[in-house]
């Protein structure tokens, strides 16, 4: 046998078609005719190796094809819509807007209404409830002031009592208002003279002078809350005494 | 590239009103049945809003630079609907299929024209949402608060599950599965909390789907969706600059958001808070205001009423009241609310303000986000 089996590609190596085509056997003897039969059966066991080797990477190759076809399949780009299937579902596209688009406009509506009654009986029910403590208080103002002779002077009726209450009330407003022009005047002065006043000093000046005492801040009371009108009105009402 | 046959193809289409945005969406959906649950039921307000942004991106495609930004941006906001890469070139062949249903004199060239455009701006898009890919597409939010406090107003407290970087005054859009694929935009009324909170104010518009819901029917323990925040009402050039600002109905949150980050962070500054409503009822967050105008000495909180005659608040137009108290030359100046309050209010502090100290946000009653110059409008 020659070196061509036993080559490069030779041995316990793999068989390939060139080596196989040039394999030539020795004699198997001066007194035997044909070929060394340890050469052939090698050859043919390593054939069968390869054989079967390329039997098993032809069916994998095989699972491998089917597998990008499926793939290719699966993203094969659909055929465009066509023009009539464009215009159905436009049309159907078009009624589900016109449905949504009367129901929110329904929505809308039955929404407005009801804002507007709430507002409308909130507005009278307020007004009800100012005529209620009005007509209370002019009852109470007339009991008390037919009670009124038997007082001795010394204690003050309910109605002096009451006169008073609105007079210092008053005067709290009045005051307040004052107060308020004043340190807005002050305010506006500071920023038109000094363009931009520091921010540190510029609400301690007006602010703190009346933190010290009972009275209440007055930007909150008089911008922000109408309830607390009353605590303002009862810190000035010891104010003047 | 032949921008002008661009243009003449898009004129096409553009002239067919609302056919064209209508054959382009029916294609997609036609051609890739998956997108279609990515946008809501009615359509009406995403075909107007599909062609103007194509129209303002055909405008703008011989200035990239003008572009870009506003390309990227979309980008990035697009992630929250769940769109995808692979999205983009379905997109592409129904717009190319669209422009040429509607332009008789559509060619090779033309064609090759749009698909070189359309590639690009795609992936401009792409690429701005694949660089913003460390933070999350959308944040689910809890909710952990939800006050009726007047007849269609709610205050609703939400925490985020994942850290929501924003800055004060900034806005986001949110989405609830009462009202799916509906993103509107809402201001959180706060700064940026230790806790993660935002609180928000919602207003029911009338017939507006959303808001009504998020009024009405939202519940402790549902959860929504927030985009990522944006938005350029936020505080900014000369620190010691002080503060007017001024806001109507539910425009009052992102001023409150500033007022807050100026007391958490500081520098002090004086601020006057003006907030405008129809009634005194209306004016939902008193209470809270009155808090921090306690709290603050630096700041100022003035509520008016525009129709309510039993009242003892300062009547009229907010713009009105806060010109009766001013002068304001030297504010930097913050307005927020609808429409028609904004336009009165420049109106009236436009003469004593330079513009650029003038900072607005419109809430209309729809917005459906940034438009292309980055304004939050309608």
């Amino acid at each position: 046998m020659t070196n061509d089996v036993h080559g490069p590609g030779g041995g316990d190596g793999r068989l390939t078609p060139a080596a196989l085509r040039a394999v030539t056997f020795s004699r198997a003897s001066m007194l035997h005719h044909g070929y060394n039969e340890h050469e052939v059966d090698d050859v043919l066991r390593r054939a069968a190796a390869e054989l079967a080797r390329l039997e098993e990477e032809n069916a994998e190759l095989h699972q491998r094809v089917q597998a990008l076809q499926r793939e290719v399949d699966g993203v094969q780009v659909p055929e465009p819509p066509s023009e009539q299937a464009v215009r159905l579902l436009s049309v159907a596209q078009q009624t589900a807007d016109a449905y949504v688009a009367e129901a929110e406009d329904f929505s809308r509506q039955v929404a407005t209404q009801a804002r507007d009654l709430y507002e409308d009986q909130m507005h009278q029910a307020r007004e009800k409830a100012g005529a209620i403590i009005q007509a209370a208080q002019e009852a109470a103002g007339s009991i008390t002031g037919a009670a009124a002779p038997a007082g001795d002077g010394s204690t003050p009726s309910a109605e002096e009592l009451q006169h008073q209450v609105v007079y210092l009330q008053a005067f709290g407003e009045a005051v307040r208002h004052q107060l308020r022009s004043y340190l807005e005047a002050l305010i506006s002065d500071v920023e038109t003279e000094w363009g931009r006043a520091d921010p540190a000093s510029v609400p301690l000046v007006p602010l703190h002078a009346h933190d010290t005492g009972p009275a209440p801040r007055l930007p909150e009371q008089v911008s922000v809350d109408g309830r607390h009108e009353a605590a303002g009105a009862q810190a000035l009402v010891t104010a003047p005494d | 590239m032949d921008v002008a046959a661009m243009r003449a193809t898009f004129a096409k289409a553009a002239a067919a009103g609302d056919e064209a945005p209508l054959w382009f969406y029916a294609h997609l959906f036609l051609s890739h049945p998956g997108t279609r649950q990515m946008f809501p039921v009615s359509m009406a307000h995403q075909r107007d809003r599909l062609f103007q942004a194509l129209g303002e991106v055909v405008a703008r495609v011989d200035d990239l630079d003008s572009l870009l930004p506003v390309l990227r941006e979309l980008g990035r906001d697009h992630r929250k609907f769940g769109t995808l890469a692979a999205h983009y070139p379905a997109v592409g062949a129904s717009l190319l299929a669209t422009l040429q249903h509607f332009d008789p004199d559509w060619d090779a060239a033309r064609a090759a024209d749009w698909t070189a455009a359309y590639e690009l701006v795609a992936s401009v898009m792409i690429e701005a949402a694949e660089e913003a890919a460390e933070q999350p597409p959308w944040w689910d939010a809890d909710v952990v608060g939800h006050e009726r406090r007047t007849h269609e107003v709610a205050v609703v407290w939400l925490r985020p599950r994942e850290p929501f970087p924003f800055r004060a005054g900034q806005s986001f859009s949110l989405e609830t599965d009462l009202r799916p694929r509906l993103w509107r935009y809402y201001s959180p009324a706060n700064a940026p909390r230790d806790d993660g909170l935002l609180e928000l104010h919602v207003q029911a518009r009338d017939g507006g789907p959303v808001s009504s819901a998020l009024v009405r029917q939202l519940r402790v323990g549902d959860v929504v969706r927030l985009g990522p925040p944006g938005g350029r009402l936020v505080l900014d050039g000369d620190p010691d600059r002080d503060l007017l600002l001024i806001g109507a109905g539910t425009g009052l949150a992102p001023l409150k958001a500033l007022v807050d980050q100026v007391a958490r962070e500081g520098p002090t500054r004086r601020i006057d808070l003006f907030v405008g409503a129809r009634t005194e009822d209306a004016h939902y967050d008193r209470a809270d205001l009155q808090r921090l105008e306690r709290e603050h000495p630096w700041l100022s909180v003035t509520l008016a009423v525009s129709r309510d005659e039993l009242s003892s608040l300062p009547r009229g137009d907010v713009a009105d009241v806060v010109l009766q108290r001013g002068p304001w030359r030297s504010r930097e100046v913050y307005v927020a609310g609808g429409p028609a309050t904004v336009e009165a209010t420049l109106a009236r502090i436009g003469p004593q303000v330079p513009a650029q100290r003038i900072h607005t946000e419109v809430f209309a009653a729809s917005r459906p986000g940034p438009d292309l110059d980055g304004e939050v409008t309608a």
